[in-house]
């Protein structure tokens, strides 16, 4: 049958509200009785707290709370409890929060702050993880094996290695003796800035009498949060509830607590007010969350004919001065360094390093931006060296329909090859270039890329017919901006068979809504999308049950079609919202059905015994294809075109997939050319937008997203994720159009003229 | 000291006492509870604060209430009249220019300042009118597309 919402760009349902300045986001959260947060934070890198004078700050007009570390002892992290919500007695990087306040008004609570004293022993900070690692560096976090931790994170005690990761497969030694060529490189990834247009900001209200929590947030997962503050604070999960709003902007940023803990700490001290704490930019930028910077070596050994006998991968990831999301970027980020290409010896050593900067957590592609950017430029120097062309070397190792994963797994859905294809056809891949003219030089260039999800994660929804037909999804997914509930929309009208309209989604609330892991790891459209459309069925059972009664005939013999009940030979019998008032009469009810999904359990899972937890439900694949300029004379890059090739099993909005697949190579391209953050002695000297520089409307490539559709097993009408992909070969697809276009490879980030003069200067010279 | 002052919000006259360093953007969110503007660095880099005054796209961050006295002030909220969108909240809802929609409102009431001058208004001129708003969900391409097709008839582009 053909499908009547999926596959369809319709509008996204909740851009009204957008557009009209309607949607509520979380600093937009307006309660009655609220005061306001602001943030005392260190100026030190690594320092002592020896005393803190609070006895001005206390009197300052408008104060209604002053709390410190030692008020509210308790520390937080999602995977490792490494992070106290205000310092208690030491501060690990520039931006750390040492005394929140709370005042009738911002600029009271920022007037407070100015009259707190505090007296600092300074520490010997490291800023380089490499140097973390040394014998005998200053520790970061003594005693790091006594955290909490939620997830099998091996720490290593007395050193400042967070956690790592070993893992192996087959012999890279005899790999190495059995190849004709090996090639060693180091690659270095720096940190970038999440910069969503809204910066971190949450409301936190204290019930004193039963102990219980209420955030407002923009969190990108709201039962994730609410587990990590129970955590955090002892106390049981119906005493936290998390209502999401939308929000500005997460790209990964949003996927821990940031300005929660401190509205938290806050709330805890001001008598059942409720407390708003907004990021100012400078916050966001130097005291939020960063991209991973990363050192990675390759060392590949290759056939002449360009095949791959082994490859041996060393990664150090910066984590800064608190874990985050990093333990698991470092696990799952790291094992993607192998490509989407068959190795049949493997071995690799990832470890996620504390030093004294602003803590690194999620990041659009959970690993693979840093990961790809060493991969992809080595396979074009391998395709260099082997006189082979780029996209051949590729094709020749690529991942194929029922290859095997690294972990046994077998892959399904293997998009690769015609992503490959795709790109380079339409940016016109081997034939000439166009001559190079004052100076000027053009290049094309490609990177691929493989990710995985979670797995396993879980989703659970309800679906609730109201008495007049419309329908109501009630799930814990939070709009983040990428369309969510616009395809959680269209599936479900899709299932049951009503119009899209008559489906409306309310934002999340953990006291209401039931669990869902969050928006993250590309894994909404899979599995809240299936969760949706189990519940859909469920639901459209039932309206056939009913209508069976009512009709005095057999369910079998009836369908729902834009709510309207056909029954098969006779047509259209009455409409939905007519067989609801039959059935519950003027006064109303309402049918509920509830759907539920987790990979969990699914042959599709199989991996070799003990690596099963490296298994993913669907691998997303994508490769970029991108032409550029290089000003030889000045160093300066332009990007002229890229055409991005995503398999995204089925586009159930294909509009919305082009918009993540165009943002996200902004995104990249943003993060490549023009953003770096300028340290002294661990301060971030750029702390605005004017100095931090993300890709405006005017720094815009000509970018063709390309759809491809492999019908993922399982997928709901065949769909997989997109979220997270796009970001990751946008870099190392313009770092390899510039060794095309003049010779030289740029293996560390961000990539700048100067760094581009110098390496033409070192080709000449050589 | 406080400053009492008149002026027009949405075709609204409204007298405000405001202190002298009340930003028109604390006066538009916190006075008159129009959250539509929003905040996104308070210095005048992101623009997602834009609003216009007297027709004209305008940091709101960085203007003082009090020099918005006797101004004509227009937000994104006087954008939808009787329940009808404007054509370019149409348009950017058609076209897909719209993600997260933080910085919607401000590409929206940038791109309604040069329309209005500039029906006809081509891509180089649309990139021009709206390089002072950020978008970090990078709906560029589609955010050009949707003020192309809110202005002039195809063929007619001043640029073309």
């Amino acid at each position: 049958m053909k499908n009547e919402y999926v596959g369809k760009s319709v509008p996204r349902i909740e851009g009204i509200e957008k557009v009209t300045g309607r949607a509520v986001y979380s600093v937009d959260v307006e309660l009655p009785g609220m005061v306001y947060g602001a943030v005392l934070r260190s100026p030190f890198p690594h320092a002592r707290i020896v005393e803190i004078d609070l006895s001005e700050a206390k009197n300052s007009r408008g104060v209604k709370a002053v709390v410190t570390g030692k008020d509210f002892p308790f520390n937080f992290g999602g995977m490792i409890r490494d992070q106290p919500f205000l310092s208690m007695d030491r501060v690990r990087y520039v931006g750390d929060p040492v005394v929140a306040v709370a005042a009738n008004s911002e600029a009271e609570a920022q007037e407070a702050l100015g009259k707190i004293r505090v007296r600092y022993e300074e520490l010997p900070a490291i800023f380089d993880p490499r140097e973390a690692l040394a014998e005998g560096a200053p520790l970061i976090h003594e005693n790091l094996e006594k955290y909490g931790r939620s997830g099998p994170y091996q720490s290593v005690p007395g050193t400042n290695v967070c956690t790592l990761r070993t893992y192996s497969l087959g012999d890279v030694e005899a790999g190495f003796a059995g190849s004709d060529e090996l090639f060693e490189d180091e690659f270095y990834v720096h940190a970038v800035a999440h910069t969503p247009m809204e910066t971190h900001a949450a409301v936190a209200q204290y019930n004193p009498t039963e102990n219980h929590y209420t955030i407002w947030s923009a969190t990108d997962g709201p039962y994730r949060r609410a587990k990590e503050l129970a955590d955090a604070l002892g106390i049981s999960l119906n005493q936290v509830r998390f209502i999401s709003t939308y929000s500005g902007g997460g790209f990964g940023g949003k996927g821990a607590m940031v300005a929660e803990v401190i509205a938290v700490a806050l709330a805890r001290f001001s008598k059942g007010r409720p407390v708003k704490v907004v990021y100012t930019r400078e916050e966001e930028l130097t005291a939020s969350q960063t991209r991973h910077a990363a050192y990675m070596k390759l060392k590949t050994g290759v056939k002449r004919d360009g095949s791959f006998t082994a490859r041996k991968a060393e990664i150090i990831w910066d984590n800064g001065a608190y874990a985050s999301k990093g333990p698991d970027v470092a696990v799952r980020g790291g094992l993607t360094i192998f490509g989407p290409y068959r190795i049949p010896n493997l071995e690799l050593l990832s470890r996620l390093v504390y030093t004294n900067k602003e803590p690194a957590g999620a990041y659009r592609g959970y690993g693979t931006t840093q990961v790809a950017w060493a991969c992809e430029i080595q396979m074009d120097i391998i395709a260099q060296r082997l006189k082979m062309n780029p996209l051949e070397i590729r094709l020749k190792n690529g991942y194929r329909e029922n290859d095997t994963y690294i972990n046994g797994q077998i892959m399904h859905a293997v998009g690769l090859g015609e992503t490959l294809e795709r790109a380079s056809r339409e940016i016109g891949w081997g034939r000439p270039h166009s001559r190079p003219q004052d100076n000027r030089f053009r290049g094309k260039g490609l990177a691929a890329m493989i990710k995985g999800t979670a797995t396993p994660t879980e989703s659970s929804c309800f679906i609730k017919v109201n008495p007049d037909g419309s329908i109501t999804l009630l799930s814990s997914t939070v709009e983040i901006g990428a369309g969510e509930k616009t395809v959680l929309a269209q599936i479900a009208a899709e299932t049951i068979g009503v119009p899209l309209d008559s489906i409306s989604i309310p934002n999340p609330d953990t006291a209401t809504t039931p669990f869902d892991t969050g928006v993250t790891s590309s894994r909404t459209t899979y599995h809240m999308g299936n969760a949706v459309r189990l519940a859909g069925q469920e639901v459209r059972k039932k309206i056939l049950e009913l209508a069976g009664e009512i009709l005095k005939t057999q369910p079998s013999r009836l369908s729902l079609a834009r709510a309207k009940i056909l029954e098969e030979g006779v047509g259209e019998r009455l409409t939905l919202k007519e067989l609801l008032l039959k059935k519950f009469g003027g006064r109303g009810g309402t049918l509920l059905a509830e759907g539920r999904f987790s990979p969990a359990g699914s042959s599709l899972l199989a991996a070799s015994e003990g690596r099963e937890a490296m298994s993913s439900i669907f691998w997303m694949f994508a490769t970029h294809a991108v032409e550029v300029e290089v000003d030889a004379q000045t160093g300066a890059v332009k990007v002229l075109k890229i055409a991005a090739a995503h398999d995204v099993g089925k586009a159930i909005n294909p509009l919305g997939c082009e918009q993540q697949i165009e943002g996200s190579v902004i995104m990249g391209l943003s993060n490549a050319l023009f953003e770096e953050f300028k340290m002294e002695n661990g301060r971030i000297l750029n702390d605005t937008l004017a100095d931090y520089k993300v890709a405006t409307i005017k720094d815009l490539p000509e970018i063709v997203p390309i759809i491809v559709e492999i019908d993922q097993p399982g997928g709901p009408f065949g769909a997989k994720g997109i979220g997270e992909p796009a970001a990751a070969c946008t870099a190392p697809a313009i770092a390899n159009a510039i060794f095309d276009a003049v010779g030289i490879w740029i293996k560390d980030l961000p990539i700048t003229p100067e760094k581009v003069l110098a390496a033409l200067d070192r080709k000449k010279s050589s | 000291m406080k400053f009492l002052i008149d002026l027009t919000v949405n075709d609204e006259a409204y007298q405000l006492e405001v202190e002298p360093q009340t930003t028109l953007l604390e006066l538009l969110r916190n006075q008159l509870h129009l959250t539509g503007t929003k905040e996104g660095c308070g210095l005048g880099d992101c623009g997602a604060c834009i609003v216009l005054v007297e027709g004209k796209p305008v940091n709101s961050c960085l203007m003082l209430a009090v020099d918005a006295k006797g101004r004509e002030v227009v937000t994104i909220e006087a954008l939808e009249t009787n329940g009808q969108l404007h054509p370019l909240q149409q348009s950017f809802l058609e076209k897909g220019a719209v993600q997260c929609g933080f910085c919607t409102p401000a590409m929206i009431l940038s791109a309604k300042s040069l329309l209005d001058k500039s029906p006809r208004a081509g891509e180089m001129e649309i990139k021009e009118a709206l390089s002072g708003v950020l978008c970090r969900c990078g709906s560029y391409k589609k955010i050009i597309a949707a003020v192309l097709a809110a202005g002039g008839e195809k063929g007619e582009r001043n640029e073309e």
